[in-house]
């Protein structure tokens, strides 16, 4: 395969991608569908917004938050089965059920181990040392802002934390498999190794003691945003959208069977985190994971990241002493 | 041909009676049924028709007359046979021409009915470590306490006002704060709720239930539109 040369690099060699937004399928058929997948993610945008912002103290509540997010996937899960944007995407009961065990994984046992180590014990640690009462002055901001900034902190944490995860190899073992996904449905974002998520969470953002009403607006911003970054539908995101956010076409390139094209689009919300640091690429792919689309299973899943550190750790003692290393190439 | 020694005959006997006690409960993770081929149609043909369902990533297979033995190993998701791990598919006589008889395992149901049972565990062992962390939550709580009262009022930014977002809630007195605690349930707030592994055992449950009828259906339309074709 030749590539496509997309500033220095060229993408594409090793697996078929679409680049450009010119050369992105729209969605087909009749004027109302065509309206819905145009006005969908916006819609969901701008009313989140609204209804967080003025809906009253009694309602305004982590529960309502956690209802919502509920609905809006099952909502999305929908979408999936009655329009699947490739049909070797398609949902099936097994990618279901595995999926949903991650999601399940996630919310029961990594949020209890979060109890006892990771962000949770880390920021509060923070907040006991430094004092932080004394950002008291940012719950003075307007909410809106407030929001943003909470997304952007948090976002350029994850930003670097995702471009670690791809240049040095001990952070890559935990979120590699999560490469090993071959296609792209709603509640894959939580397929992975457990150690990958405690990594994520390690991001700057929480820190602060902020308005409540801010955090929901920032949950509700990040949610209508980043619940389209794995999911089996197409739509008609505008080009503001597509400048501002992290997409389904920009994700779905981040996951790619070509190498080259995986070391790009690393911010979860802000896709112009990337275009700020030079690694967005606007483009797609359907032929995903790694290996040539290898699936791994659940169990494979969980040890990976531990077998293949023992492996490289013995390789690189067996070859020379530990720091005596001077033939590593500089990741970028 | 070898003859059977008693102790040889006995082991048989006493597999087979383990089968057929597995079979009350294999039935979890078992898929069985039969396919009447379509008249006129030989062994040879079917199994050539079903040859191209063999021919996926990770599956393997081997023919012994009117028997085939498959196996399978990290399955695509589009594959036709993703939840199959292994199984046997047989082409037997029957009245009117012949029959396709299947028996095929699949460890995505077992494990899907298993998930329950782990979720509750898991939700156990969340209540068993809140118990433990009750006292520390207790201090927690008189230090948010001290904290709010150093923090005081939160004022609302004047272009918010304006805008007219809902102002935020004064610091509650004591003994509404007790009061929405336990309306609010004390351990959720502390990160020790077990109600979200309950609701993923439900979910298991509910899943292994849909999978349970609906793969046997969709493996039984597939052989048939597989052998009609």
């Amino acid at each position: 395969m030749d590539g496509i040369r997309v500033g220095k690099r060229i993408v594409g060699t090793q697996s078929p991608v679409t680049i450009g937004w010119e050369n992105i399928p729209k969605v087909e058929g009749g004027p109302l569908k065509r309206l819905f997948f145009s006005w969908f993610q916006p819609a969901v945008f701008f009313g989140m917004i609204a209804f967080w912002y003025y809906a009253p103290n009694s309602i305004a509540k982590a529960s309502t938050a956690i209802g919502i997010g509920i609905g809006f996937r099952v909502i999305l899960q929908i979408l999936e089965l009655t329009n699947p944007r490739h049909k070797s995407w398609q949902i099936t009961w097994k990618e279901l059920a595995t999926d949903l065990f991650y999601v399940g994984v996630s919310a029961t046992m990594v949020n209890l181990a979060e109890n006892y180590i990771g962000s949770d014990v880390a920021i509060e640690a923070i907040q006991g040392s430094l004092h932080l009462e004394k950002f008291a002055w940012f719950t003075g901001l307007p909410l809106l802002l407030q929001a943003f900034l909470i997304i952007f902190i948090f976002d350029f944490g994850q930003y670097w934390m995702h471009r670690g995860m791809h240049n040095w190899y001990p952070l890559w073992l935990p979120h590699s498999v999560h490469h090993y996904i071959t296609q792209l449905n709603v509640h894959k974002g939580a397929v992975g190794n457990p150690v990958e998520l405690f990594l994520i969470g390690l991001g700057i953002g929480g820190l602060f003691d902020f308005l409540p009403r801010a955090f929901l607006l920032a949950g509700a911003i990040g949610m209508s945003v980043g619940a389209y970054q794995h999911i089996n539908v197409r739509f008609n995101s505008p080009r503001w959208w597509r400048w501002t956010f992290n997409t389904t076409e920009h994700h779905s390139l981040h996951h790619s069977q070509d190498f080259e094209s995986t070391r790009s689009n690393y911010a979860n919300t802000f896709i112009f985190i990337d275009r700020m640091f030079g690694t967005c690429i606007d483009g797609e792919a359907e032929l995903l994971g790694m290996e040539g689309g290898r699936r791994m299973s659940i169990r494979e899943q969980m040890l990976y990241p531990f077998t293949e550190g023992w492996k490289a750790y013995k390789e690189r003692k067996s070859r020379e002493p530990f720091f005596d290393d001077h033939s590593a190439v500089p990741a970028e | 041909m070898a003859s059977l020694s008693a102790s040889d005959g006995e082991a048989l006997s006493a597999s087979a009676s383990k089968g057929s006690r597995m079979r009350w409960i294999n039935w979890i993770w078992h898929i069985r049924g039969e396919v009447p081929l379509p008249s006129d149609q030989t062994s040879e043909e079917a199994f050539a028709r079903l040859d191209p369902l063999f021919a996926h990533t990770g599956t393997t297979h081997a023919r012994m007359g009117d028997m085939v033995r498959v196996m399978k190993r990290d399955q695509l998701a589009q594959d036709p046979l993703s939840v199959v791990d292994s199984g046997t598919l047989c082409i037997e006589p029957a009245e009117q021409g012949g029959v396709l008889r299947y028996d095929l395992v699949s460890r995505a149901l077992l494990y899907c009915f298993l998930a329950p049972l782990l979720f509750l565990a898991v939700g156990q062992l969340t209540v068993f470590l809140g118990s433990l962390e009750k006292p520390k939550s207790e201090e927690k709580a008189k230090k948010d306490e001290a904290k709010k009262d150093k923090k005081g009022e939160i004022q609302l930014n004047p272009v918010d006002k304006f805008l007219g977002a809902p102002a935020p809630e004064k610091p509650k007195d004591d003994k509404k704060d007790a009061k929405d605690k336990k309306k609010d349930g004390e351990r959720e707030k502390d990160g020790f709720s077990p109600t979200p592994a309950y609701v993923f055992a439900g979910i298991f449950a509910a899943l292994w239930v849909l999978g349970r009828l609906l793969e046997p259906w969709l493996i039984r339309r597939l052989f048939q539109r597989t052998l009609a074709e």
